[in-house]
């Protein structure tokens, strides 16, 4: 046991050294945008008639100290490590004065709702039909499934996200095909609001599942495919295992592995959000956040985002490690 | 003993060694072919071309050959795991606890479920990593043995750890991963979980090839007194000549697909007759003989494309002309020794 915490103690370590490199990288390349933030409010304040040259100057003194890029580098680089050690990443420079945290508070929920449903849905068929398929090779459906995965699995997404907004928003339009709910319904646990936000997600969640399906499903396969041939599972068979209990216990769970692990990696890369789908349907999520805060020069905001989703990522692999002996007998700490 | 009644019905061969004991095992002229297909070009590989014998109660027989002589896929063929391009073309293998059925690979799934480990089971070769490494080996015994033995749980494992002592294990076994065993206790493991349903057949295929020689003599033993404590009968499988001396009732002999040589284990050793088996007792070392060994020249033949007649007879210092023409039959040229061999047996060939 005390092996256990050494390990767990070290592997903390690890955590925060991971993060605190990833964010510090975050941050040099924010700070290295030849767009300054300043001077992009000024102007956006300045571009409707004149305007002393006094008060532009005083106007630039106070957003510098508002923005915390006052002062030489050094400070600023202190000011925003105090400030993320407290979770506040500071007013949005775009979105003046709303903090950076209740922004993203705002678009996490849609993006991680999405995602959370559309990784697990994806995860779990892909590897369900993907194991199938490995097992039954003769089987003509799941040949054909896998020739169709197959062909699925190399297109842009982008092209497959705007197939269906055609098929499903214009030829047959059935679906709403922007937005996360209806403009007009006040937003809280309702029937009707809950209902819409259903009906909104299901196009993008659709989209991240067929083409994500097709990954995991030949993943899955190919590994399946390599675990039948090994010497227990065919012993099982001799021994008149009962084939489910030999497909549950001797060839998924031992192919599992290295598939759970993938799902630990996207389930964290969930707080990057998924830009491009958050931009073909227009989903209010982290991904759009963080792509109209890039054009702004809205280094605070960029930074939230990548701050949380570098946690995100490593929480993810650090579970997976800490979670793994669990899973993996042979897997030992120490 | 079926008394003298019986005996001497001159029209089968095999009648007089079947009376010494019914068989358990009737394997009658199998033929196991690879037939395989690619791009139209369609290969036949004969891997067992018509073997004929019999395993009797109560007996360890042992299969001999060299690689490619077919005793792997004979021994898959018995067992049932007929998979493509693998194929049952002709003959049958009649278990006396199955009757009505031509084999495993012509019985239904019900009828299969029934037998499997239950009246036939297996130690296989490579037992290294025949045991799940993700399961406890609590948890392998009760995916293969509950559904016969029955019981509660807490029976079940008692069963289980009272059969464990017979293999010198410790019930602490049963909770550990197979990773966590050594290699002579994994193997003891399997042969426990092999023998736990008191099986009327076992098929052991090399389970001692990956040991060193302490372990397998230690596992040898074993096999030999569990076997002899419950009255089953073991088709042992290694090209092993010397495990098969220790080890085994009667012999059989491989070579090409055929079997060409049966009799008791001592009279194999002390008196082989076919050409071939007389280079294979040959090239066993003796202690305080130094004399050279001869080696058998060219080599085994491609059973795609076997030759004709006696497919030993290219590499036979005894080939005549017949040889070449006509397939030799399994005669008993001795009480209980069967040879397929024209030099031999001169004038067997109808």
């Amino acid at each position: 046991m005390s092996g256990y915490l050494a390990y767990l103690a070290k592997r903390l370590g690890q955590f925060v050294l991971v993060v605190f490199i990833g964010v510090n990288i975050a941050y040099v390349v924010t700070h290295a945008t030849p767009i300054d933030p300043v001077e992009q409010s000024i102007s956006a304040v300045t571009s409707f008639g004149n305007t002393a040259p006094e008060a532009i100057e005083q106007m630039r003194q106070s957003l510098k100290e508002l923005y915390g890029v006052g002062g030489s580098w050094r400070e600023q680089y202190f000011t925003f490590w105090s400030r993320i050690l407290r979770a506040d990443f500071g007013p949005s420079m775009s979105a003046f004065p709303t903090p950076v945290s209740a922004l993203i508070g705002r678009a996490l929920p849609w993006t991680v709702g999405l995602l959370v449903v559309s990784t697990l849905v994806t995860w779990a068929l892909g590897n369900l039909l993907g194991g199938l398929a490995g097992y039954y090779q003769r089987s003509r459906s799941f040949k054909l499934m896998g020739v169709v995965a197959m062909g699925l699995h190399p297109i842009p997404y982008y092209i497959v996200a705007l197939m269906l907004l055609i098929v499903f928003g214009f030829l047959w339009p059935v679906l709403p095909i922007t937005g996360g709910s209806a403009m007009n319904l006040p937003q809280g646990w309702t029937l009707a609001f809950i209902g819409s936000v259903l009906k909104h997600s299901i196009l993008p969640a659709l989209s991240l599942i067929l083409i994500g399906v097709g990954s995991w499903f030949l993943g899955m396969r190919s590994l399946v495919s390599n675990i039948v041939t090994e010497d227990y599972v065919q012993f099982a068979e001799l021994g008149g295992v009962n084939r489910r209990r030999i497909l549950g216990s001797y060839v998924m769970r031992n192919a599992l592995g290295p598939q759970v692990t993938g799902l630990a990696m996207s389930l964290g890369g969930i707080f990057n959000g998924a830009i491009i789908t958050e931009k073909v349907f227009g989903y209010p999520g982290v991904g759009t956040l963080l792509v109209d805060a890039v054009y702004a020069g809205d280094y605070g905001l960029v930074l939230g985002v990548t701050t949380i989703s570098i946690l995100g990522v490593s929480a993810g692999v650090l579970a997976i490690d800490l979670l793994y002996p669990l899973f993996d007998p042979r897997v030992q700490v120490a | 003993m079926s008394g003298p009644v019986a005996l001497h019905t001159p029209t089968t061969p095999v009648a007089g060694a079947a009376l010494a004991s019914d068989p358990v095992l009737r394997v009658n002229d199998i033929q196991a072919h690879f037939r395989t297909q690619h791009f139209g070009v369609s290969r036949e590989v004969r891997a067992v071309d018509g073997v004929t014998f019999d395993v009797r109660r109560n007996e360890i027989y042992g299969l001999a050959g060299e690689s490619s002589s077919g005793k792997t896929t004979l021994i898959k063929t018995i067992a049932g795991a007929i998979k493509p391009p693998l194929q049952v073309v002709g003959g049958s293998v009649q278990f006396s606890f199955m009757p009505g059925y031509p084999g495993l690979h012509a019985a239904p799934a019900a009828e299969v479920e029934r037998v499997r480990w239950r009246h036939l089971s297996y130690v296989m070769q490579g037992s290294m990593n025949v045991l799940n490494p993700m399961r406890r080996v609590i948890s392998t015994f009760q995916d293969f043995a509950w559904r016969h033995l029955g019981g509660s749980r807490k029976q079940f494992e008692e069963r289980v750890v009272a059969h464990l002592a017979r293999v010198r294990l410790d019930p602490a076994v049963l909770r550990a991963y197979p990773h966590e065993l050594s290699g002579g206790m994994r193997q003891r493991v399997t042969i426990a979980l092999a023998t736990i349903c008191k099986p009327d057949f076992i098929i052991a295929d090399e389970p001692t090839t990956a040991l060193d020689v302490i372990v397998q003599k230690d596992v040898l033993g074993m096999i030999r007194s569990i076997q002899q404590e419950m009255g089953s009968s073991v088709l042992f499988v290694t090209h092993d000549m010397g495990v098969h001396a220790h080890l085994t009732d009667r012999l059989g002999i491989m070579y090409g697909g055929r079997l060409v040589e049966e009799a008791p284990t001592p009279e194999i050793f002390s008196r082989p007759l076919h050409p071939y088996t007389v280079y294979l007792i040959g090239s066993l070392p003796r202690i305080g003989d130094d004399t050279p060994r001869k080696s058998l020249e060219g080599s085994p033949p491609n059973l795609a494309d076997p030759p004709t007649g006696c497919r030993f007879h290219p590499r036979c210092p005894l080939a005549m002309e017949v040889c070449a023409r006509q397939v030799p039959p399994m005669v008993e040229s001795l009480p209980g020794h069967r040879v397929a061999c024209h030099a031999v047996n001169p004038g067997a060939a109808a």
